[in-house]
C-alpha cells in the first residue's frame, strides 16, 4: 500500500534520519518536512499526507497543540509521535491530543516501519522504552 | 582513496542522519558507527578513521572525555564535536580537549558537511559563536578563558573524570568496577580521591558537579502545554 508521510520534526539531521528508514520502504513516500506545528499545518494541507510523523518538542507551536489542530482540519489524517520523551505520561496526553501512535525516538529505527504501517491502518501503536505495546 | 568517517552518538535515529548526510558526499565513508564513548576508542583505534565525530552528551564515557582519550592514545586522530550548545564553557573545554571542529547538532545539516571538508585541508571548523570566543580571548589576551569558570576539571585525573560521569549515572562502585575491568577496592579508592579533592560529601554534590561540568546532560522535560518549549533532539 502506498503511504504518503510528512516528516514534523525541528532537528533536520533527525529528519534525514527518519526519511533513510522510511524511504527503506519501497511503497512508502515522503512527500514533504516541517520543522514546526504551525509548518506542518501548511504542508498538510498542501501535500495530503495519509500518515504525519510528529515530534513533540518543538518550537512556536509544539507537536500536541498541531496534533490537536490538524485532527480537527484533517480528521482522516493519522498521527505518529515520536519523541524523546519515554514518560507514559507524555504518551497519554499525546494519545489525548489524538495521536494514534507513539514511538521513542532512541529506538525509532527498530520501531517506527511498524507503527507507520500500524498507524496507516488506522491501528494504535505505542513503545515506550520497555516496549509495551497497547 | 576515500576520507574514512567514525560516527559517535547515543542515538541511533541521528546517526542514520548523519550518515546519510555524509555519504552523499562523494569519496567519503562512514566505516564504523559507535553508540558511547567507550565504543568510539575502540572502534576509533581498531578502524583508524579520518575524522571522528562524536556527540558530547554521550552515556558511560561523554564526549568531551572521549576526545581527550582519543588524542592521548593518537594525537593525530581529528575529532568533531556535536553538541546542542554552544556555552562558552562547552565551547572552552571542546577546545581545550582538543576538536579541531565543534558543530551545533541543530545545524549539522549545514555545517557538518563544511567542518568534515575542512578537517580534510588541515583547517579546523567552529560555529561564528566558537570563533567571537576565540577572538575576544586573543583581543583580551587570553583573558577571557580565565573568567567566570565553573569548578575546574583538570583537578581530577581522567580516570576520575570518568568514573564521576559513571557514579553520576547512577551506578554503584560495583557496577564501575565492573565496567573499566577495575577491582571494587581500585574504584573505592578513586571515589574517595575524587570526593577529598572536590570536597564534596554525598553522591548528590557529585552528581551537581557532573552536570555542571557537562561530564553528563539531562534530559528537560518539555513543557507540553505551552507553545515555547526547549528543544531537544
Amino acid at each position: 500500500m502506498t503511504i504518503r508521510i510528512l516528516l514534523v520534526d525541528d532537528h533536520p539531521i533527525v529528519r534525514h534520519g527518519l526519511k533513510t528508514i522510511l524511504e527503506g520502504h519501497s511503497t512508502w513516500e515522503v512527500v514533504g518536512e516541517a520543522s514546526d506545528g504551525a509548518e506542518a499545518l501548511d504542508k498538510a494541507g498542501k501535500l495530503h499526507p495519509d500518515v504525519i510523523v510528529l515530534d513533540v518538542t518543538m518550537p512556536t507551536m509544539n507537536g500536541l497543540e498541531a496534533c490537536r489542530a490538524l485532527r480537527k482540519r484533517f480528521p482522516h489524517l493519522e498521527i505518529l509521535f515520536v519523541t524523546q520523551h519515554d514518560s507514559p505520561q507524555m504518551m497519554r496526553e499525546a494519545l489525548d491530543a489524538g495521536g494514534r501512535g507513539y514511538v521513542v525516538k532512541s529506538n525509532a529505527a527498530r520501531d517506527l516501519l511498524e507503527a507507520v504501517e500500524a498507524v496507516s491502518q488506522h491501528r494504535v501503536f505505542t513503545a515506550l522504552n520497555g516496549r509495551n505495546l497497547a | 582513496m576515500k576520507l574514512r568517517i567514525l560516527l559517535a552518538d547515543d542515538h541511533e535515529i541521528v546517526r542514520r542522519g548523519l550518515r546519510a548526510l555524509l555519504e552523499k558526499h562523494e569519496g567519503w565513508e562512514v566505516c564504523g558507527e559507535a553508540s558511547d564513548g567507550r565504543e568510539a576508542i575502540e572502534k576509533a583505534l581498531q578502524l583508524k578513521p579520518d575524522v571522528v565525530i562524536v556527540d558530547i552528551g554521550m552515556p558511560s564515557l561523554n564526549g568531551l572525555e572521549t576526545t581527550r582519550q582519543l588524542l592521548q592514545h593518537d594525537s593525530q586522530f581529528k575529532v568533531i564535536v556535536l553538541t546542542i550548545t554552544d556555552s562558552d564553557q562547552v565551547i572552552r573545554e571542546a577546545l581545550d580537549a582538543g576538536a579541531r571542529g565543534f558543530v551545533l547538532k541543530s545545524d549539522a545539516a549545514r555545517d557538518l558537511v563544511s567542518a568534515v571538508e575542512a578537517l580534510q585541508n588541515k583547517r579546523m571548523f567552529f560555529t561564528p559563536r566558537v570563533n567571537d570566543l576565540v577572538l575576544a580571548g586573543f583581543l583580551e589576551k587570553g583573558q577571557t578563558f580565565a573568567r567566570n569558570e565553573a569548578p575546574k576539571l583538570p583537578t581530577l585525573t581522567a580516570r576520575e573524570r570518568e568514573i564521576t560521569q559513571l557514579l553520576a549515572e547512577g551506578n554503584s562502585s560495583k557496577e564501575v568496577a565492573s565496567l573499566l575491568n577495575l577491582s571494587t577496592k581500585t574504584v573505592e579508592t578513586h571515589r574517595s580521591n575524587i570526593m577529598r579533592k572536590l570536597s564534596f560529601h554525598s553522591i548528590r554534590d557529585l552528581v551537581v558537579y557532573a552536570i555542571k561540568n557537562n561530564l553528563i546532560q539531562i534530559d528537560i522535560p518539555a513543557a507540553p502545554k505551552t507553545t515555547n518549549g526547549p528543544t531537544a533532539a
